[in-house]
């Protein structure tokens, strides 16, 4: 082995990475960008946990629960109800997402040294998240029973725990962990597909100059656009039902809601995310260029979706940015349906942005692609 | 009769940022002509080839093609042309059929299809490897193929830049034979090359240098022309430098064993030497040396 060559050929490499405006970019943004998103979004510890509450007692002990609830910022009572069909509604609209219920007279209850017992419906779709709030419920109980107790030893003979905690997990009831991520992997598989497939694809054109000799030819920009994410969308849609139907047999899965709605989720989905394949493969003049700059999508994607981290627990600053992360809108409905077996109606908002996110995307994709060189 | 008009550039211009690549170029190319650009690397010719293709929008100038303006309705002159990039713009996962059928569809549809590609398969001697993928076709049978391509849909005129290079003599001369057995059934085209040898098959050429046309006829046309200035000669021996210090010497290099000399007209004829025709490849070396030399001044 001689060092020079070696040398000569690294050089080289250095030289061509260093001409080369986009990859240096992303080379130097990506890890920093990496590091920054597994250091505040990757937190398990949550926060603010919106949630609902139905105050039956409303006497000083509910109150203090409620104190101790807020107390260390894991959660936020954000909703106070009158019913549990109400609480069940905020939690199916992901709007809380722990409700608890708070018997009437608990004041009197615990002076007469009865047991109060406090029913939790905690949104059991994510088994971390789950597990999580339940252990913060208990925390809270725990914390208000040793005042309690404290404050009645004092004065009389030593009591069992007057609270107790009846946590009821929704919609995954055993924790099944396959179903909160089954939504979660249609969404990576149609992000992987629709974004790098289709980024790859035109710019492999551009690269061959192939594509030059397709804008030579009469083919309008939306022909070749739309010819262009034609197969890949069906591709979208078979790998998501084959998804589907391994998660519904294999890991019992359930699809609570209604098929069609989620069909219709997918393709807003696939279509937003097809048109930013096209702006990225646009925008790159190589492949490896497209590879980057899909990754550059790709990541944000999968840590600020709350695909596999709660948004919870991410910072406020992060909380706000995956507003800009449309698969986030993918996750909240598709969990919807599947797991929630919830319809449109509460949907409505996910949807609408998604369809936002797709539009945008589509016109972007048109304005990028221009049918002349220049 | 007087021949068709299918091509005129009218003071064509196209710059980048503040490089001038092609500088108000006009000219024009008539039906059933084949039309040599030719110039060294860099010239412009593949910009030009692209603003008359509608692939790339004129900075200034226009250019009619097929009587349609590239610079209003380019989509309209791309339904009347046909265009083969530099490099063979095949792929190559599709098979030499498929590669056509995607073409044609660009511009045909239904049973049209079909018949164009077989007729293309047929005039451009594709049938035995219409059902190989293109991407194991050596060089020389893409090239076909990408030219086969850029005229399925029987086109009025065909850009084809510089559909040669890198093909051995032999699969040059097919390449020729089939843009002329084209250019028979009436169509146009327009070929860049590098290749002088290539340029004095063309009916008309047109020498590009620097983004300007600095000399436009028939090869005849542009060696007459030269030979009204110049004398060439074969002298024994290989001291092209010596020769290129004498007196009435405008150039000499070397040529196999001997060496070629360029004089001025009224300059003595060296003695042993033997008169030669002057080559397309004269023609191109020598404009060029005038115009740098223009350039110079």
């Amino acid at each position: 082995m001689r060092w020079s060559r070696v040398q000569a050929v690294a050089r080289k490499e250095m030289l061509e990475l260093r001409r080369d405006p986009v990859l240096l970019r992303v080379i130097l943004v990506l890890p920093v960008a990496m590091l920054l998103l597994f250091g505040y979004a990757v937190n398990f510890n949550l926060k603010q946990i919106p949630t609902a509450i139905w105050d039956r007692a409303n006497d000083r002990i509910s109150q203090a629960l409620v104190r101790e609830l807020e107390k260390d910022g894991k959660f936020d009572v954000v909703y106070r109800v009158s019913g549990e069909g109400k609480l069940k509604r905020l939690i199916d609209r992901q709007q809380a997402r722990v409700g608890l219920v708070l018997p009437p007279r608990m004041l009197e209850r615990v002076r007469a040294g009865k047991g109060v017992k406090l029913t939790a419906l905690i949104d059991g779709s994510d088994p971390t998240f789950a597990f999580q709030a339940q252990a913060g419920l208990q925390k809270a109980v725990g914390r208000l029973n040793a005042r309690l107790i404290t404050a009645r030893m004092l004065a009389c003979e030593a009591q069992p725990p007057p609270l107790t905690l009846a946590p009821k997990l929704l919609y995954n009831p055993e924790g099944n962990t396959a179903a909160f991520m089954v939504p979660g992997i249609i969404g990576i598989i149609i992000t992987q597909i629709a974004v790098i497939l289709t980024g790859l694809a035109i710019v492999r054109e551009k690269e061959t100059r192939m594509l030059e000799s397709l804008i030579a030819t009469p083919v309008r920009p939306g022909e070749l656009v739309i010819g262009k994410v034609m197969p890949y969308l069906i591709i979208a849609f078979v790998d998501t039902l084959l998804v589907l139907w391994i998660g519904h047999v294999v890991f019992s899965v359930p699809l609570r809601g209604s098929r069609w709605l989620l069909l219709a989720l997918v393709f807003l989905f696939v279509l937003g995310s097809l048109a930013i394949g096209i702006v990225i493969s646009a925008r790159s003049r190589t492949q490896v260029q497209a590879i980057f700059g899909t990754l550059v999508y790709y990541l944000p994607s999968i840590f600020l979706s709350g695909l596999f981290f709660p948004i919870e627990g991410m910072p406020r600053a992060l909380q706000l940015a995956t507003y800009l992360i449309p698969l986030r809108y993918f996750l909240e409905a598709a969990r919807g349906i599947m797991l929630r077996g919830v319809g449109l109606e509460t949907l409505l908002k996910p949807f609408i942005l998604l369809a936002i996110f797709s539009a945008l995307a589509l016109l972007l994709a048109i304005l990028s692609f221009r049918k002349r060189l220049l | 009769m007087k021949a068709v008009e299918k091509v005129r550039a009218e003071r064509l211009e196209r710059r980048f940022g503040c490089v001038l690549a092609v500088a108000g170029v006009s000219f024009e190319v008539y039906e059933g002509e084949v039309f040599g650009l030719v110039g060294p690397n860099g010239a412009g010719k593949t910009t030009l080839v692209r603003m008359l293709s509608g692939v790339l929008s004129p900075s200034q100038g226009d250019a009619i093609v097929s009587g349609i303006s590239v610079k209003q309705r380019p989509e309209f002159v791309k339904e009347r042309i046909g265009y083969a990039t530099q490099e063979a713009s095949v792929y190559p996962f599709l098979t030499v059929r498929e590669n056509l059928e995607f073409r044609a569809a660009m511009y045909l549809y239904g049973a049209a299809v079909g018949r164009a590609v077989a007729v293309a398969l047929a005039r451009f001697g594709l049938e035995e490897v219409a059902g190989r993928r293109a991407g194991v076709l050596s060089g020389g049978w893409r090239q076909r193929l990408s030219i086969a391509q850029a005229v399925v849909h029987q086109p009025q005129v065909a850009f084809l830049d510089e559909p040669t290079t890198g093909l051995d003599p032999l699969a040059r001369r097919t390449v020729w034979d089939l843009v002329y057995a084209e250019a028979e059934r009436g169509m146009s085209a327009v070929v860049t090359t590098h290749y002088m040898d290539e340029a004095e098959r063309c009916h008309r050429v047109g020498l590009f240098y620097r983004g300007r046309l600095i000399a436009l006829g028939t090869p005849q046309e542009l060696k007459e022309a030269l030979r009204r200035r110049y004398h060439f000669f074969r002298v024994p021996g290989s001291d092209a430098e010596v020769w290129r210090a004498r007196a009435g010497v405008v150039d000499a290099w070397q040529r196999g064993g001997a060496t070629r000399i360029v004089l001025e007209t009224n300059a003595p004829v060296p003695t042993g030497a033997i008169e030669e025709e002057a080559t397309m490849e004269d023609v191109f070396i020598l404009k060029i040396r005038e115009e740098n030399a223009h350039a110079l001044v």
